[in-house]
């Protein structure tokens, strides 16, 4: 079963449609033959009763006959089909036939009848056939029917000019059932005893019909089997056409999924199902370059943003060793490392922090906390910040609580007002306002800085994004904070949201469920 | 010589400026693609080295338009190192690329060979007569014996040397050894060229009035 478990489609559809086919021709041809048969053999009985019948007028004389032509007892019009279906010599048991007591053969008795003595009983009683039926007999017998009248006795009193050897009186039926049939070694023959009990038989040989039947039967496995080749030839060729497009979208995933991740199916001309999982595997497609080539591009970004420090380590104490220098200088080559070292030590945390993110492992920890309470601390950590460069900080810290990771909000909120000093003019301004509203937790920080272009508006979430490089670079920023903070914000179930206009400023709105996000 | 140093990164470019400068070379700085496209059209320089990522206008664009009308030697710098970079690099017209970080010798020895490049001049040896510079060490020799000039009067003296059988006016000069924060007064070539005259020889660098100054072909 588990060769066919993986057996083709291919092959497991032509197999059932073959088995299918198969069954159908076999019971139709089954059904028709023996409807055939059938046919054949009650035209046959219907022939023979028919000589039968001319027969009894015979034995009777004309006019004699009671009743009407084979009217019986019971009704029954002998000419319907028998109760059991006529048995072809070769097939299970026909009624052995037994002589009844007494005789041997038809020809004669043997035996004294009770009462009669051991004497010759008067000769059989003589039939003589009518002048058609002489004629439709003579013509028949050529055909190999045959007759014979037996008188009650048991006499013959007529026969035809052949008859088979084994013929005898069939036994007399027990009421009065009219024309019976019965099968007879290789005959067929029909019977009928009249009121004073003489016995009509006329019977043909089956041959005929049995070679008829071999010729239908022959003729029937011969159509079937054509029709089982066509049938199955053509379930075949409808199935390839039917299951090529099916191999061919595995082919082409297979290429694409291997090489070419730009290209896509051509599901031009296929069937609607087929077309629409060509569809889907295409959107997969797509959504698996997309994540590619965003990966690629963070790849290269992160590993510039790695190397830049790196360069300048390097670059500042190669050129400070390539000569003897003032102890000043040493110093300060030193400095400049350590301070390269830490930027990347950030950026390594940053970039560490976002690979346990993607990989789902960094945890969000959900605590009660108050977004005021972090807001202030935030605020208190960098008011030196604030301080060196004028700007003016505006707070309204309505208490705010919520659950969340206390440790990972003050990360964003951080994040936020730092880049609301940075990109802030001299002496500017921002604002920082919690509040809780509509069931959620929201922080709103608003600056007087230079303002986000309509067209970055919507890439500052995106990693490494910087609006404005050359500012930004000289200030040792990665372009990694609002990403994180993003990603933390949508960890917590939130929203965080920037609203701009160049020369003006900006403003940026965290949502956070208050309950288990 | 003269060179053009294009980074957004202040650090490393004062780094780099400060160590150029130390080999003896004059250095202008940019740190965004638009000035530094300004200032190489503007102004012949002997090498310009471009980092790839830059504000403004990126080191690819620059490298483009400025290959539109000079053919100023680039050395390219980056943090990327895919070979589809490098390769989109050298059809763009770099003469050479260095992926950071580099060794500080490396950059030096590339654009020494750049420069040596586009003089024509394969080797790191030069003679003229018994004179031998070594632009590699940046040496001169007079008949086996080592003979010490000042920078300035080294820098004269190679540039001279490289386009030997050439007359290099002035302004030549003053474009290739100066840099945009020094003051130049007219006469301190003169003085640079007396000196190089005293220590090698009274023959070796011809006055061409009205010109400038040549060091003829053999």
């Amino acid at each position: 079963m588990s060769l066919f478990a993986n057996a083709s489609l291919r092959g497991r559809l032509l197999v059932w449609i073959g088995v299918l086919l198969a069954a159908v021709l076999m019971g139709f041809g089954v059904t028709a033959y023996q409807l055939n048969r059938r046919d054949q053999l009650e035209r046959l009985d219907q022939e023979l009763f028919r000589k039968v019948a001319a027969l009894a007028r015979d034995v009777r004389g004309p006019g004699m006959i009671p009743g009407g032509a084979f009217s019986t007892p019971s009704g029954r019009d002998p000419r319907e089909p028998m109760k059991q279906p006529p048995r072809i010599p070769g097939e299970e048991g026909s009624q052995p036939n037994r002589p009844p007591p007494g005789f041997q053969n038809g020809d004669r008795p043997l035996r004294e009848m009770p009462g009669m003595g051991f004497r010759q009983p008067p000769g059989p009683r003589k039939v003589t056939l009518s002048v058609e039926n002489a004629a439709v007999f003579s013509e028949a017998e050529r055909a190999g029917v045959y007759y014979m009248l037996w008188s009650r006795e048991g006499g013959i009193m007529a026969a035809s000019s052949h008859i088979p050897v084994a013929l005898e009186r069939p036994p007399p039926p027990e009421n009065n059932a009219g024309i019976l049939a019965m099968t007879h070694d290789v005959y067929r023959e029909a019977y009928y005893f009249t009121e004073r009990g003489d016995c009509i038989l006329v019977g043909a040989p089956l041959a005929p019909l049995l070679a008829n039947m071999r010729r239908f039967a022959l003729w029937l496995a011969v159509a079937g089997a054509t029709v089982l080749v066509i049938g199955v030839g053509g379930a075949g060729w409808l199935i390839s056409r039917a299951v090529k497009p099916v191999e061919q979208i595995a082919e082409a995933a297979t290429r694409i999924s291997q090489g070419n991740l730009s290209e896509r199916i051509d599901a031009g001309g296929m069937a609607r199902e087929l077309a629409g999982l060509a569809g889907v595997l295409n959107t997969s497609f797509g959504r698996l370059e997309a994540a590619f080539t965003e990966q690629k591009r963070f790849t290269a970004d992160a590993s510039h943003e790695l190397r830049t420090p790196l360069a300048v380590m390097i670059m500042e104490a190669q050129t400070t060793l390539a000569r003897e220098r003032p102890a000043a200088d040493y110093r300060v080559a030193l400095e400049g490392c350590l301070d390269s070292a830490q930027q990347m030590r950030r950026l390594t945390d940053s970039l560490l922090q976002f690979a346990r993110f993607d990989a789902g492992q960094e945890g969000i920890v959900r605590a009660p906390l108050d977004l005021a309470v972090v807001a202030q601390r935030c605020l208190e950590h960098l008011r030196p910040l604030a301080q060196s460069r004028g700007i003016e900080v505006t707070t309204d810290l309505a208490s705010a609580p919520l659950k969340g990771d206390e440790i990972r909000l003050a990360q964003v909120v951080t994040n936020l007002v730092q880049n609301a000093l940075h990109y802030n003019v001299e002496r500017g301004r921002i604002w920082v306002r919690t509040q809780i509203e509509n069931g959620q937790a929201v922080l709103t920080v608003a600056d007087t800085g230079q303002g986000i272009a309509a067209e970055d508006l919507p890439h500052v979430f995106e990693r490494f994004f910087r609006a404005d490089r050359a500012r930004s670079r000289a200030e040792g920023r990665s372009g990694l904070g609002l990403a994180i903070a993003q990603t933390i914000v949508q960890a917590h179930g939130g929203t965080l949201s920037v609203t701009s206009e160049l020369g003006v400023g900006s403003t940026f709105v965290l949502r956070l469920p208050v309950g288990a996000g | 010589m003269k060179l053009l140093v294009v980074e957004d990164e202040p650090r490393l470019l004062a780094s780099l400026a400060r160590a150029l400068g130390e080999e003896g070379y004059a250095v202008d700085t940019a740190s965004d693609g638009e000035e530094g496209l300004f200032k190489a059209q503007t102004y012949d320089y002997d090498v310009v080295v471009l980092d790839v990522m830059l504000p403004k206008l990126e080191g690819w664009g620059v490298l483009q338009r400025l290959r539109d009308t000079k053919r100023t030697p680039v050395l390219m710098l980056t943090a990327r190192d895919a070979p589809s970079d490098r390769v989109q690099g050298l059809d763009l017209g770099a003469d050479d690329y260095l992926i950071k970080p580099f060794d500080l010798s490396e950059l030096l020895a590339r654009v020494r060979a750049l420069i040596r490049r586009a003089a024509g001049q394969a080797q790191s040896r030069l003679s003229i007569g018994e004179i031998v510079i070594d632009l590699k060490a940046r040496r001169v020799t007079r008949g086996g014996a080592e003979v010490t000039l000042t920078a300035r009067e080294y820098s004269i003296f190679e540039y001279l040397a490289l386009h030997r059988g050439e007359v290099v006016t002035r302004g030549d000069l003053y474009e290739h050894l100066f840099d945009e924060n020094e003051d130049t007064l007219s006469n301190l070539l003169e003085v640079h060229v007396s000196g190089i005259r005293k220590k090698l020889g009274h023959d070796l660098i011809a006055t061409r009035r009205g010109l400038g100054y040549c060091i003829e072909s053999a």
